[in-house]
Parts: structure tokens; sequence; C-alpha cells
């Protein structure tokens, strides 16, 4: 616990120097507010928005959390399927690098379209497309990734496909799943916030940026920045804390 | 010995081709003939790629011949790893990560449909067995090259196969490391009675463990001469250290001159001279 605290103390020091610097860069220098305005103006605006702020970060995140979760559990369900009927995957392999070489949020206009413009459904799709890919590839390479000798081990045993998968492959592939979770919750965020600009309710943090910066209220709009970028940190560190959680590497087991 | 007794393994005009008919086809193994008798600790050597892992598989059922038959204890390969007769260890340890060292053993006990509490009570057994009674609750990790592959040879005869197939499982660990666990595996055997059949590239190592050690000759690997060793009189004592003794002995010097004779005939590609080719005297 003792060296947890530790551990925190470098980022917490730096963080705020950060600040500080910044601090003071805007009044030495006698930056405009509107280019970019001084820590304490973005807290005050953050204490004066608070109803606002909270409202649409709590909105944002329940869509990145509820993308993530639909678009991890697509991600690995087809992982196992691809993995288990070698057909399919030879089959879905490029559609699946075709995917992945799309940049999805350009999909969230069609999306709107599909869902409608107001549904916080067609949000939701873009972070669940987003989403998957990573999960899709980590998790299938960790079942594909199996050492050949614990294969054939299993086969001297006489197990069936079923105990290989459960006892073997499934276990194999926790930890690149887990990392792959890490590489997604944050980027669930960032995909439910750029197709918020695109559409969807209006309470969330996309629009509160948008509105905010567009009559020129920067000191909001950059409020409503941090509440994203605290959003997913928290989502983040919450993936992060999973995977430590795995006992059986070096790493795990002891965070 | 007293009447017909089924040997342990009869592999019959066994071939082993890879990818037949095409560009790249490799042809592993060419008209293998050899019996092994119960109790029996056999070695294979040879140079490398010249088909001793191949061997084992088509043995272990892992690969089907192209031509020939494999039997074991009296019954076909495939029926007998469907009955569990085969321990097996590799080079790498294999161990599963995710599992403690007393779940790994109980593994292949659990596949078999042991209950928890035999499982338990065996895996104990086989822990003080291979003397790791304290590291029943480590992750694999947790334990050294030498810890885990003695963890393996657990696993391998926790549910008491009949054969125990090792394709150089000490091939990764340190000279000093290796000495020890090759003691500690005729220890093992010696107190189990199991049939082995034991990859290695190591002639000391073959001479030391075995009764009988085929040289294999490479593409397409063939038996190239079948070495009967005879150590003298064993130790009686399973105190791995006096066991020893034996690599002193002057037998000892003898037997790896005449394995070494052999394997150099093989690079020189004159035929062996030791024996006849897998015909056992049991
Ligand atoms: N699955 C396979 N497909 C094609 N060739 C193989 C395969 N397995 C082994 N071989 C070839 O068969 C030969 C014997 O291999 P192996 O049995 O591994 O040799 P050793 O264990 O004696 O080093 C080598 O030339 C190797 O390349
Ligand atoms: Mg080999």
């Amino acid at each position: 616990m003792g060296e947890r605290m530790n551990g925190l103390i470098p980022p917490v020091v730096f963080g705020v120097a950060f600040l500080a610097v910044w601090e003071l860069a805007v009044v030495g220098f006698g930056i405009q507010e509107f280019l970019l305005p001084k820590p304490s103006s973005i807290l005050e605006a953050i204490g004066a928005d608070w109803s606002v702020l909270s409202e649409a970060a709590i909105q944002t995140g329940i869509i990145a959390v509820s993308g993530l979760v639909i678009g991890v559990v697509i991600g690995a369900l087809l992982a196992l399927l691809v993995t288990r009927f070698g057909r399919i995957g030879e089959a879905a392999t490029p559609l699946a690098v075709a995917l992945n070489a799309t940049p999805i949020v350009a999909l969230a206009p069609i999306f709107n379209a599909w869902f409608g413009i107001t549904s916080f459904r067609s949000n939701q799709a873009v972070v669940v497309a987003v989403v998957f890919f990573p999960v899709f590839i980590n998790t299938a390479r960790g079942l594909l990734e199996v050492h050949p000798d614990q294969l054939e081990l299993m086969r001297s045993y006489a197990a069936g496909e079923w105990s290989i998968l459960r006892r073997v492959k499934i276990p194999n592939a926790l930890p690149f799943f887990l990392t792959s979770l890490r590489l997604a919750a944050p980027l669930s965020v960032i995909a439910a916030i750029v197709a918020e600009y695109f559409g969807g309710p209006q309470n969330r943090l996309g629009p509160v940026i948008t509105q905010n910066a567009s009559v020129a209220r920067y000191d909001s709009a950059w409020a409503a920045i941090v509440m994203a970028s605290i959003l997913g940190l928290v989502l983040f560190w919450l993936a992060a804390a999973l995977e430590r959680l795995v006992p059986w590497t070096q790493t795990g087991g002891e965070g | 010995m007293m009447g017909e007794v089924t040997p342990a393994v009869t592999v019959d005009g066994v071939d082993m081709v890879f990818n037949a008919g095409s560009e790249n086809e490799v042809v592993a193994l060419r008209e293998i003939d050899v019996t092994v008798q119960r109790g029996e600790f056999v070695s294979l050597i040879g140079p490398s790629g010249c088909g001793k892992s191949t061997m084992l598989r088509v043995i272990g059922d892992l690969l089907q011949p192209t031509a020939g038959s494999v039997e074991v204890f009296g019954q076909a390969a495939s029926s007998a790893r469907q009955n569990r007769s085969y321990g097996m260890a590799f080079q790498s340890a294999g161990l599963f990560d995710w599992r403690k060292v007393a779940a790994n053993i109980e593994l292949p006990l659990e596949i078999g449909g042991w209950s928890k509490p035999d499982r338990e009570a065996r895996s104990r057994e086989m822990l003080k067995l291979v003397r790791l009674e304290d590291f029943a609750d480590h992750y694999p990790w947790q334990l050294s090259g030498g810890m885990q592959q003695r963890v393996a040879i657990a696993r391998a005869l926790s549910f008491q196969p009949d054969l125990l197939l090792m394709d150089e499982p000490f091939g990764a660990l340190d000279e000093m490391t290796r000495e020890y666990m090759q003691s500690e595996l005729l220890r093992i055997y010696s107190e189990l009675g199991t049939t082995v059949i034991f990859v290695t590239h190591s002639i000391p190592e073959a001479v030391y463990l075995s009764n009988r050690v085929v040289v294999l000759s490479p593409r397409p690997g063939r038996i190239h001469a079948v070495v009967d060793i005879d150590l003298g009189p064993p130790v009686e004592s399973t105190d791995s250290a006096k066991a020893d003794e034996i690599r002193e002995r002057e037998s000892f010097f003898e037997m790896t001159t005449q394995v070494r004779a052999a394997l150099r005939s093989v690079e020189a590609g004159t035929p062996g001279r030791a024996g006849s080719p897998g015909v056992a005297d049991g």
C-alpha cells in the first residue's frame, strides 16, 4: 500500500508543476484566453457549469461503457468462433483487415442515417465498431498462439476439443484479451465524443464542447474536454487494474 | 523371460513422409523396426533433423505414419492414446502458466475424470517423488528451469502411464542441473518401473540412462545401429549423488566410446557395427 502511494507521487508532482507552468505562461506571455485559458479559469468553468458537465459526462460515459461492453463481447465471441472454425477465419480475415483500415468514425454520419440522428444508438454503434477490432485481433491471437507442445500434451491425454478450448486456449488468451481491453477502454471515450460531434442527443460532452466553442466560451469548452479526459483515464485505470489481477504472470498478481 | 510377453512397443516397417508428392517432400523416417520390452529404457540418438522427434510422435499417435504400424502393449497406437497409455515430456517443460504446480500435475487426472480428493492425493505423492513438496502453490514462472522440468515429469507420470515418451527433456538445462535431473529420472524410473523412450543428442546422457541406445541416420531417418548398454551392477542407493558414481566407471567410458563410434560412422556414411537393428534380446 505504502509503495503504491509512493508510486503516485511523481505523476502528481509532475501534474502540479505542468499546471503551474501553464498558468504562469498564459499570464506571463499574455496569451489570449480564447486561445488557451488558464487552468484556474477552466477550473472555475467546471465549477460554474458543474450540473451540465456532470450530466454530460455521465451520459457520454454510459455510451462509451455500454459500447465498450458490447464491442468487447462481440470481438471476443467472434474470435472464439473464427479460431474454432478455421475456414471462417480464412474467409473473414481480409474483411476484418479492410474494416480495420477504415477510419470507423467516418461511418458516424451513416450510422446517424441508420439509427436516427437524435438516437444514442448511432453513437453507441460507432463505439462498438471502434472497440471491436483490437479485442477481436488480440483475443484471436491468444487463442491461436498456444505452444504446440501444450496442444500435443493435451492430445496425448486424449482431451477433446472442448476440453482443450476451456483448459488451454481460453486461459492462454485471457492476458491478450485484457491487454486489448486496456487499449479499447480509452478508445471508447474518443469514439463516443467524435461520434457525438456528428449527431445524437445534445446533453453529451461532444455537443457541449462544440456548442461552447461556437459561442466563444472557450473556458467552458475546455472544461468539457477536461471531463472527457478524466472519463478516459478512469476507464483506462479500471482496465489496467483488471489486467494486473491476473495472478500467473510476473507483472500481475501483486499489483 | 517366461513365455510370450507382449512387448511395450512394436514399431513395424514405419515410413514417415511429410508433404508427400510436393516439392518440399521430406522423408523423415524409412523402414523403422524397433521393439521395446516392458520396463526398458531406450534412447534415440542421432544428428539434428534425423527424425527422432518424428519417431516419438509416431509412437505417441500424434502423427500418422505413411506406412507401417505401431503397437503399444498389444494395441494400436491410437487406442493406446485413447486409453491414456502415454506420458509425454518435451524440451520446453510446457507447464500451463495459469495453473499452479499442483494443478499442473492434476491436469491429466482432471481430463481422465479422477475425483478431486484422488487428484490431490496423487499430486502430493508426485511432488514428493520429484522432491518439490514445498512448491505446490507456486506458479510456474516462480520456478527455475530444472524445477519446471521436474514438475513436467511429475505431470507425465501422475496418471501412471504405461509408456513415458521424452523428447530432449533436459536439452535446455545447464550441465549441472542436467546431470542432477538424469540421476533423478533414473531414480524415479527404478522406483516406478515404467517403460521409457528418450530422445537426446547427448551421448553421455543416452549411455547413463539407457538399457539400449538406438542410433538414427539422417535423411531418410533409418536405424543405423543399436548399442546395448551394460554399465555393470546398479548402485543400490536412492541418493542421486551416489548414483553418480556410475559416471566414473570404466564401463561408462567404454559405452560412450561405442555410441560415439556408431554416430561417427553415421556421419561417414558407413554401416553401423554394434548389434542388429531393433531386435531386443529380451
Ligand atoms: N510437420 C512437418 N512437416 C514437414 N517436415 C517436417 C515436419 N516435422 C518434421 N519435419 C522434417 O522431418 C525431419 C525430421 O525432423 P525431426 O523429427 O524433428 O528431427 P529431430 O527431432 O531428429 O531433430 C526434418 O527434416 C524436419 O524438417
Ligand atoms: Mg527433435
